[in-house]
């Protein structure tokens, strides 16, 4: 049972209340059309999945019904921020942003 | 039976109020504070029960969670409980206590016979007997369980209520023992909110068994004094009879609380027990430490105890458990219990200590009293049947590997043993913390924290009562700290403690025999599962190397006592076989739950009227008066039909459809999901959501539309009306609602922010009563004159405002099910008025209510789908012979449009929608029956698709279904079969999947 | 609207029924027993969903002048006046509880509103109860209901002023606490008989009885 900030309530919330949505910054091609099926494919079926650090999306549904952004270690669980839509995280795979 | 052992000494047993109680149907008495272990001990029991393999008798042998013996029913009938460990029962009067095991009883156990068949038990025996053949499982299955016994279920309902709380806390503190009670204390003050529990009946730990002296009082009275303390602070709740079972992410611990236990089964009021979900800021584990058993031959015959367990009878419950004791020791701490027990007036036949030379200040104390210290030497086996009679007594090598000397034969009737002492770690373990060997204390302690807590005291391997109240106080104002509370200095004094200083433990994790191992009387190290050294050897010499591995093939470590008692010394054996360090061998990981937890409380309130929101509409009451049937349609009950008189189904939906067909029919629809959108590019948006485009919807016009995934399945169809200039209501289906927002609402914030529009749902707002049928415009007529409801002036696929029953409405003119339909709409509050309206209005037409069966058997005819039981997510449009929905000039590439020129998506035999109907028109397929083209063809047949839907259409006069079958559309007038489960064959021919009405000319009634 | 229309509230149907022993919601209220915990449910009432920029004064000074009660714009705070209450809900979303008429309400609204704002009426959809009782009991019982943790909110009649929306049961519901010590509850109409079986179930030790 995750406990999970809510950048937009301002409060550590119960797990609960949020449903998990999926990799986080995967952007939907402008022209879709303009892409192979190959292509396509990999934006519509392929995830990273990693192990360590990921950034992924959740709902708070059971809340203010925002969507926002997580990253979490996939090994630990540790949720390192939560930041809302149209920011960037501050820890990455590579390491803390400057 | 009388008490013959009890004494007059418990410091927390009364024993002037006796307790009635029985075990396994004898009338026995205890007394005011006693647990049933202490009772039984009391009374003189012996044998507990039998052991799980070779069905040896077996005695108690400790004094909490880790008892692997005594193991009990608990009450009878409904309420009966089967499991639990004596020494965690508090007895009550009336208590009716059973052994679980053992049969016919415990005293005469046929299944001792088979000694012999234990012999044909080695590890690995499951593995190596039952998996072949898997048809005689069954019946080792019953034999095993009867031979060993597990208890018995009950049969009937729980008659107990059970209950959750959600906690969270600054500071939670588990174990109530010195460190725990003290770290409490200490957050508290620092203005903490602080949750205390403790598995035992009361607080204070090895405090209530102990006879030191702290500030110059005796131990308990100071535990009293503190624990009234803890209890006047506002922020603290104190759990007694509470197990922290689980210790999961983000500091989310598990407790049962057992509530009404104590006072007997089935108490009238509250939550027999409470399950506390906690989340916690910081945890402070002080869980305190488990007396390390010996394992040497016949450490199981009843009277071999742990001496912690021996000294905790005496002091705390006054019970001396037998007349000549022998203390087996490896250590200063132990010869407490020698000490205690000849304060007892009872015999200490000696001291065995397994030490060349022991010179603590103890053991000099010992002494002085005339106790004999046999030094430098081990119990080696035990020897008695139902009751140890005698032991034997040999020197030892320095490192206890070997005799070396005369074994000595000294009769007694009790063996209490100290191996020292092993840290209780499991819940820093559940939390993935790897546990650390320790050669000072002997043991494994916590390793690294990955959480946010710390272990205090005897957990984390400091022993001396001192050590543990300095450790509690600091743990506990660092946690407040940590929290937010306070500056972390420690507050309250410490208390002066007078105790022995000790000298060195000794590592003894096997006592030699005169025999090999192999050969030696079995020497257990997990009594509940009979695990031996010779099987953790046996399973080294067949090729486990693993300690996980060896866990399972012994399986030791599995029972209901999870291995506290005998893990590390079966780890140490192993490590000894496999011939390196208990280090490199390792611990096995100890996950939740520490010790077993009822599945009432896991279920808490959530069952019976409260396993599932029912959600009702506001016309429920009304459908109930009127004897209907309930379907559950997600978590909605919606009425399924109205039967009649003694109407079967069947008849009831021939009824209403032929109803709807040939005059009108009304349906509850409001359990349709309704989103409210509203904003500036609120059609842009829903253009690409949907599959064709709403940019040009006026005000009062309605549209379908179907809604895909980005993979271009369909996910959900409905109708999207235009309100008013940039607001739009959009109907989705009854189990799609909630999903349909989420997925508007994910589109919107995380990849078009910029697209100016917001979602509300509104689906309970509205009560959404349907009339259909050819007399629909004239129910709605009688009471409804500000709509103009003439053909021409409201048209198909238009809304319009107006007032219904007096009510102000809104009126949808779209059809589900192919005749003349009106959608009313009013606010819920006003719904069952204005539902009873139409039924009154509707009575010179016989206005039939109908359910969800004839909506399904209606639309069918029709052939429109319901999503979720003709698609499954892996179905296009075109695959539904829907291309018509799908707008091929939009501009704005809708989710989904490109997945459908995936080449799996423009694949000519994908399964496609098709009606079928039976050679034989009274047959009614079964829905999900595969359809096959060859019905000769040998098992496994090609399938070539699969009935979706399937009913007996009374309109039509035969039966009708819907199926998809591989490149159906171009299969109009194939025969095709299905074959059941049952044996027959049906066949069928494809044809359309509209059956009624194919130019859909009856919505247009005038 | 006339009258002499029949209007039903949600929770019409559990008016006068109490937990009582073990009875649960069978046994009607019987005045001699001693009730620790007291739901009474509102009068049909309006509510209504107001989305906008709260970052916006004029949308903010617009919203206040029609309800005479500023908009909470600090996450989990309402204000209420004795006509009207509004809850943060969401960063652009609040919902607003009233005893004006809706439609008119809603009609002066978008009057005073402009830009890209959304008002939806959901009078018919919701419901608010209030639970008043024992300070020990509505803790408990709020305890058995939510994840949330109510217990930050500390001393009620001090921080009046903060809502929530939690889940409640298996269901959702906003619950507000009042300077009276007692909570507030809106929840959706057609979870209605499920939180009323909740709350006299979760009530019952303390005994729990709904007014009419």
């Amino acid at each position: 049972m995750l406990l999970i900030h809510c950048p937009h309530c301002r409060e550590d919330r119960e797990e609960e209340e949020y449903s998990y949505s999926g990799e986080a910054h995967i952007v939907r091609p402008l022209e879709p059309e303009a892409l192979s099926d190959q292509e396509w494919g990999d934006y519509l079926f392929f995830r990273k999945n990693p192990k360590g650090i990921h950034h992924e999306m959740w709902y708070h549904a059971v809340g203010c019904r925002r969507y926002f952004y997580a990253t979490r270690n996939t090994l630990s669980y540790e949720i390192i921020e939560t930041y809302k839509v149209g920011e960037q995280p501050q820890v990455s795979a590579q390491g803390a942003a400057q | 039976m009388s008490q013959i052992n009890r004494l007059n000494t418990g410091a927390r047993t009364d024993s002037t109020s006796r307790i009635n109680f029985t075990y396994n149907g004898k009338q026995m008495q205890g007394v005011v504070g006693d647990t049933l272990a202490s009772a039984l001990l009391a009374n003189g029991v012996n044998v507990v029960g039998r052991s799980f393999k070779y069905s040896r008798p077996r005695g108690i042998v400790g004094h909490g969670a880790e008892e692997p013996n005594a193991i009990m029913q608990i009450g009878s009938g409904a309420a009966t409980v089967p499991n639990l460990k004596a020494t965690q029962v508090e007895l009550y009067e009336g208590l009716e206590s059973a052994s679980v095991n053992g049969w016919p009883n415990v005293n005469f156990d046929l299944m001792s016979i088979t000694g012999w068949f234990g012999r044909m038990m080695p590890p690995g025996f499951y593995y190596k007997t039952f998996m072949y053949p898997a048809k005689l499982w069954m019946t080792y299955e019953h034999f095993i369980r009867k031979a060993a016994g597990l208890g018995s279920a009950p049969v009937q309902d729980d008659p107990d209520s059970y209950d959750k709380l959600n906690q969270h806390c600054d500071v939670l503190v588990v174990g109530a023992g010195p460190a725990g009670l003290v770290a409490a204390r200490e957050a508290a003050r620092a203005g903490a909110r602080v949750i205390i529990a403790d598995e035992q009946s009361e607080f204070g730990g090895s405090l209530l068994a102990s006879i030191n002296s702290i500030d110059g009082q005796v131990a308990t009275s100071w535990v009293d004094e503190l624990v009234a303390e803890l209890e006047s602070f506002s922020n603290v709740q104190t759990l007694p009879r509470s197990t922290a079972f689980g210790y999961y992410d983000h500091n989310f611990l598990g407790i049962l609380q057992r509530r009404t236990d104590h006072l007997g089964i089935s108490a009238d009021s509250g939550s027999r027990q409470r399950l506390h979900r906690v989340r916690a800021k910081r945890v402070i584990l002080a869980t305190g430490a488990f007396e390390r058993p010996l394992v040497f031959a016949q450490n199981d015959i009843p009277g071999v105890m742990q001496a912690s367990s021996v000294s905790t009878y005496i002091n705390r419950y006054g019970v001396a458990p037998g007349n000549r004791m022998i203390l087996f020791t490896t250590n200063d701490n132990a010869y407490q219990t020698a000490i205690d027990w000849h304060r007892a007036g009872r015999a200490v036949v000696a001291v065995v200590d397994s030490r060349s030379a022991p010179s603590g200040e103890i053991v000099a104390v010992a002494q002085e009293m005339g106790i004999r210290v046999i030094a430098g030497s081990g119990v080696i086996e035990a020897q008695g049947g139902k009751r140890v009679r005698r032991a034997l007594v040999a020197p030892l090598n320095g490192d206890g590997t070997e005799i070396t000397g005369v074994v000595e034969k000294l009769a007694c009737d009790l063996i209490a043993c100290s191996g020292g002492w092993s840290p209780a770690i499991h819940l820093s373990s559940h939390t993935g913390a790897k546990p650390v060997w320790d050669e000072t204390i002997i043991g494994f302690k916590p390793g690294q924290s990955v959480q946010k807590e710390r272990s205090a005291g005897a957990c984390g391997g400091t022993y001396s009562l001192a050590g543990c109240i300095a450790e509690g106080a600091s743990a506990g104002a660092e946690a407040a700290k940590l929290a937010g509370c306070g500056d972390g200095t420690v507050h309250f004094p410490m208390p002066q403690i007078k105790e022995f200083s000790e000298q060195p433990a000794q590592a003894l994790f096997l006592v030699p025999h005169t025999k090999a191992t192999s050969r030696a009387p079995s020497q257990f190290v997990d009594m509940q599962l009979d695990v031996s050294a010779s099987g953790i050897e046996l399973a080294v010499r067949e090729g486990f190397k693993s300690v996980e591995h060896i866990k399972r093939y012994t399986a030791m470590g599995f029972g209901t006592d999870q291995g506290k008692l005998g893990n590390i010394n079966g780890m140490a054996i192993l490590a000894n076989a496999l011939g390196q360090s208990i280090e490199q061998t390792g611990t096995t990981i100890f996950r939740p739950s520490y010790s077993p937890t009822t599945f009432g409380a896991i279920a808490g309130a959530d069952v019976g009227a409260l396993f599932d929101p029912e959600r009702y509409t506001a016309v429920h009451r009304w459908h109930q008066e009127q004897g209907a049937a309930f379907e559950d349609v997600g978590q909605w009950k919606r009425p399924w039909y109205f039967p009649r008189g003694g109407e079967s189904m069947q008849d009831a939906v021939n009824r209403e459809c032929l109803a709807v067909r040939n005059s009108v029919g009304i349906l509850d629809a409001s359990t349709l999901g309704k989103i409210d959108i509203q904003g500036p590019d609120a059609a842009e948006f829903i253009t690409r959501m949907y599959t064709n485009s709403y940019l040009k919807l006026a005000p009062g016009k309605c549209r379908y539309g179907v809604m895909l995934k980005e993979d271009g399945m369909i996910f959900d169809d409905g109708v999207c009306a235009c309100i008013g200039d940039n607001h739009y209501l959009m109907f989705t289906t009854t189990g799609g609602a909630a999903g349909v927002l989420a997925w508007l609402e994910l589109w919107q914030q995380t990849e078009w922010p910029d697209l100016q529009v917001y979602f509300t749902s509104v689906t309970d707002h509205w009560t959404t009563a349907t009339i259909t049928g050819p007399n629909a415009r004239k129910v709605l007529a009688k009471v409804c004159d500000d709509i103009e409801l003439a053909n021409d002036a409201f048209q198909f696929m238009d809304w319009r405002d107006g007032t219904v029953a007096g009510v102000a409405a809104r009126v949808f003119r779209i059809s589900f099910t192919g005749e003349l339909t009106y959608e009313i709409n009013v606010p819920a509050h006003y719904g069952r008025h204005v539902w009873e309206a139409l039924i009154a209005a509707g009575e010179e037409f016989d206005i039939t209510p109908y359910g969800t069966e004839s909506m399904h058997v209606l639309r069918a005819e029709k052939g429109f789908i319901i999503v979720g039981q003709d698609t499954d997510g892996s179905m296009t449009p075109a695959d539904m012979n829907m291309d018509w929905v799908v707008g091929k000039n939009k501009t704005f590439s809708f989710i989904g449009k490109r997945s459908l020129q995936r080449s799996d998506s423009v694949r000519k035999n994908r399964k496609q929608l098709v009606g079928l109907k039976t050679v034989n028109g009274t047959q009614v397929l079964p829905e999900g029956a595969q359809v096959v083209f060859d019905p000769e063809q040998k098992i496994p047949m090609s399938m070539q698709g699969h009935v979706t839907s399937s009913y007996f259409s009374s309109n039509l006069g035969h039966s009708i279904a819907l199926a998809v079958v591989k490149g159906g559309h171009g299969l109009l007038g194939k025969t095709v079969y299905c074959p059941l489960a049952d044996g027959r064959t049906i066949a069928a021919e494809i044809v359309s999947s509209v059956f009624y009405d194919p130019k859909g000319e009856r919505q247009n009634v005038e | 609207m006339s009258n002499n229309i029949k209007q039903e509230t949600p929770l019409q149907y559990f008016h006068k029924l109490s937990s009582h022993a073990n009875s649960q919601r069978a046994e009607l209220f019987n005045g001699e027993v001693e009730f620790a915990l007291v739901v009474k449910e509102a009068p049909i009432s309006t509510f209504l969903s107001l989305r906008g920029n709260g970052a916006d004064n004029a949308f903010c000074a617009a919203v206040a002048e029609v309800l005479g009660v500023p908009v909470p714009t600090e996450p989990g705070t309402y204000h209420s006046s004795k006509e009207a209450s509004i809850y943060w809900l969401g960063p652009d979303e609040w919902m607003l509880f009233s005893s004006m008429d809706a439609s008119s309400l809603e009609a002066r609204l978008r009057a005073s509103l402009s830009g890209h704002i959304a008002i939806a009426d959901i009078s018919g959809g919701q419901t608010l109860i209030n639970l008043r009782g024992d300070q020990l009991a509505l803790e408990v019982v709020l305890k058995k209901s939510s994840v949330y943790d109510f217990g930050a909110w500390a001393d009620a009649s001090a921080n009046a002023g903060r809502c929530v929306q939690s889940s409640f049961g298996k269901a959702s519901a906003v619950v507000a606490n009042k300077s009276d010590g007692s909570y507030d509850l809106i929840f959706r109409r057609s979870y209605a008989d499920y939180i009323a079986q909740w709350l006299l179930h979760a009530g019952e030790e303390f005994g729990c009885r709904i007014e009419s």
